[in-house]
């Protein structure tokens, strides 16, 4: 193999990976590139572009309906993110034990993660609905009173992020896998040490465990940040734009509006910012990742 | 000391158990609503378990709905299709990162990578203005053709799998005299089945599920997909929990049985993407 012309192993590779160019190159590069030029223009996908410069991107900052949709999708990512993988966590630990039939816990507790967004938005409908659904009768029957889940703008963003919760599987058997990477001679030697499960917890387990935080954390910021079918069909962005998200927001001023040079811009403006984000976070991860050994160990950017 | 013991595995039951409720009791639930007359979701206090116990939610929903086996159907297409397609191309692309010797293989890879990252949003508005003018719009092939032509995700799945075979196989096939398409298709397809499983599964999985390209790329309620045709039948009538039930139930059951078959490849392909 090591006599192999270097060319031919070019060519080779290449051939192999045709779809993936083809597939880039139409679907990808020339799209993004389509899009950014249309950013700067006025364009309804049926008169001529008109060229506005940076209008677009000027206009952003005095559109008030956008500005609440971006304000709404920040509080998703900065609040919807830490609890839901907070949350994610505490599942795996409490999934993480030998016990006779801990299997088919792990079975049932991933099944919501494979129901179809629709469906569970039709779940919450049933089960946060106004009047008697069923979390409210719950409530009176502990003597509370109804709650307009739906129409309260204090309460329609937690009952969203709720959603992102119960549809945690997915992640959780990620952590279950970073668990079961944890040598379990430093439980032992912890033990030996005479440390307490919390203790444990904070000095072994947590700090083994951030390789795989950092990879879940990034990828719900991406699930949040493109938070768009559940708050779409829950609350229809309301009540007062209060489940407005920033997807959402380009969906209508396309579609609705026709104003596609407009969600152009918005669209970059996304990309940026999650770029952005992304970025910060693998940077600032060198300083609260840790990896076992070599530097390899088991990051995932 | 076994005292002790058996109260900590009774008091983790006791959390497992909660914890339960809290995943499987909305599903519990969609199941008792379907069942339910209209009449019931009303009563207070709710009930679980439905009296009388009927299955009229589903005729209503064929009622109203006349084009639902036709969504299911193509629902049931369409995530084929694109299944078969993926395992065939992320095969050969992630074998040309995972196995070739070519120089320009990490940069490529990093791009691939990076695609990953980006939000199919910011492409999803030039490729709707894109299909529209080469006549795609209204067609199956926004839905099919992008997915298994520039997905990272399953290429990055099925290149992690082939890096865990021993590259000594390579060798032994290339003395024999065979060339990269010997290896590809004679050593390293044969020995793939388990990801060739989970990536069709997965592929399946997130065709069915997907509401946002069918809702941009489709407008023709006859080549509809079910999890679009799920929300016509909310704006047709969201008093009728029942309804809305078995439509869910039908849009779920698919994927629980794929799920439950065949749950080891489901696991494995999860695990294999999120770990390196």
């Amino acid at each position: 193999m090591q006599v192999t012309n270097k060319w031919k192993e070019d060519r080779a590779f290449l051939l192999f990976i045709a779809p993936w160019i083809v597939g880039f190159l139409c679907f990808f590069v020339g799209p993004a590139m389509a899009s950014l030029l249309y950013s700067f223009a006025d364009y309804n996908a049926i008169t001529k572009p008109i060229w506005i410069g940076i209008d677009n991107y000027t206009h952003l900052i005095s559109d008030q309906v956008y500005l609440k949709s971006l304000r709404n999708t920040l509080y998703f990512v900065f609040i919807g993110v830490p609890v839901t993988v907070g949350f994610q966590i505490v599942l795996s630990l409490l999934l993480n034990v030998e016990i006779p039939g801990i299997r088919v816990f792990r079975t049932l507790y991933y099944l919501p993660y494979l129901v179809p967004p629709v469906a569970t938005v039709i779940i919450w409908i049933i089960l946060f609905g106004s009047g008697d659904s069923v979390v409210n009768s719950l409530i009176v029957l502990f003597g509370g009173s109804n709650v307009d889940w739906m129409g309260t703008e204090g309460l329609i963003k937690p009952v969203i992020i709720s959603i992102g919760m119960w549809s945690s599987g997915g992640a959780v058997l990620i952590f279950l896998a970073g668990l079961k990477g944890i040598p379990r001679s430093l439980y032992e030697a912890a033990r030996i040490d005479g440390s307490g499960p919390i203790r444990t917890f904070f000095n072994i387990t947590l700090p083994m465990l951030t390789p795989t935080i950092l990879f879940t954390v990034v990828m719900q910021v991406i699930y949040y940040f493109q938070m768009f079918t559940e708050a779409m069909l829950l609350s229809k962005g309301g009540p007062n734009y209060a489940s407005q998200t920033y997807m959402m927001n380009t969906y209508q001023v396309s579609f609705r509006d026709l104003n596609f040079g407009y969600a152009m811009a918005q669209s970059w403006v996304l990309f940026l910012l999650i770029l952005v984000i992304t970025i910060v976070l693998l940077k600032s991860s060198q300083r609260w990742v840790y990896y076992e050994g070599s530097e390899k160990g088991g990051s995932n950017s | 000391m076994s005292t002790a013991k058996a109260m900590t595995s009774t008091y983790k039951y006791i959390m497992l158990l909660l914890g339960l409720l809290v995943f499987i009791g909305p599903l519990l639930w969609l199941l008792s609503t379907m069942l339910k007359t209209q009449d019931q979701t009303y009563v207070f206090p709710p009930k679980l378990l439905p009296n009388p116990l009927t299955f009229s939610s589903f005729s209503r929903l064929f009622e109203t709905m006349s084009l639902m086996p036709r969504w299911i159907m193509n629902s049931f297409a369409v995530s084929i299709i694109n299944g078969l397609g993926t395992i065939l191309t992320s095969s050969l692309i992630a074998f040309g990162f995972a196995r070739t010797r070519s120089r320009l293989r990490s940069v490529l890879f990093i791009i691939v990578l990076a695609t990953l990252m980006i939000p199919s949003q910011v492409t999803l508005i030039p490729m709707y203005i894109l299909f529209s003018k080469i006549g795609w719009y209204d067609t199956w092939l926004p839905l099919t053709i992008p997915v298994f032509l520039a997905n990272p995700y399953f290429i990055f799945l099925f290149r992690q799998f082939f890096m865990t075979l021993p590259r000594e196989l390579d060798e032994a096939t290339y003395v024999d005299g065979g060339n990269y398409w010997t290896i590809y298709s004679k050593v390293i397809l044969p020995l793939s089945g388990p990801i060739i499983i989970s990536g069709f599964i997965f592929a399946f999985v997130f065709t069915w599920t997907d509401y946002f390209s069918p809702l941009i790329f489709i407008q023709s309620e006859k080549l509809q997909m079910m999890s679009v045709g799920l929300q016509l039948i909310m704006g047709k009538n969201s008093q009728d929990l029942p309804m809305m039930a078995a439509g869910s139930f039908l849009a779920l059951v698919p994927i629980a049985v794929i799920y439950f078959t065949a749950q080891k490849y489901f696991v494995d392909g999860v695990v294999m993407s999120g770990i390196k």
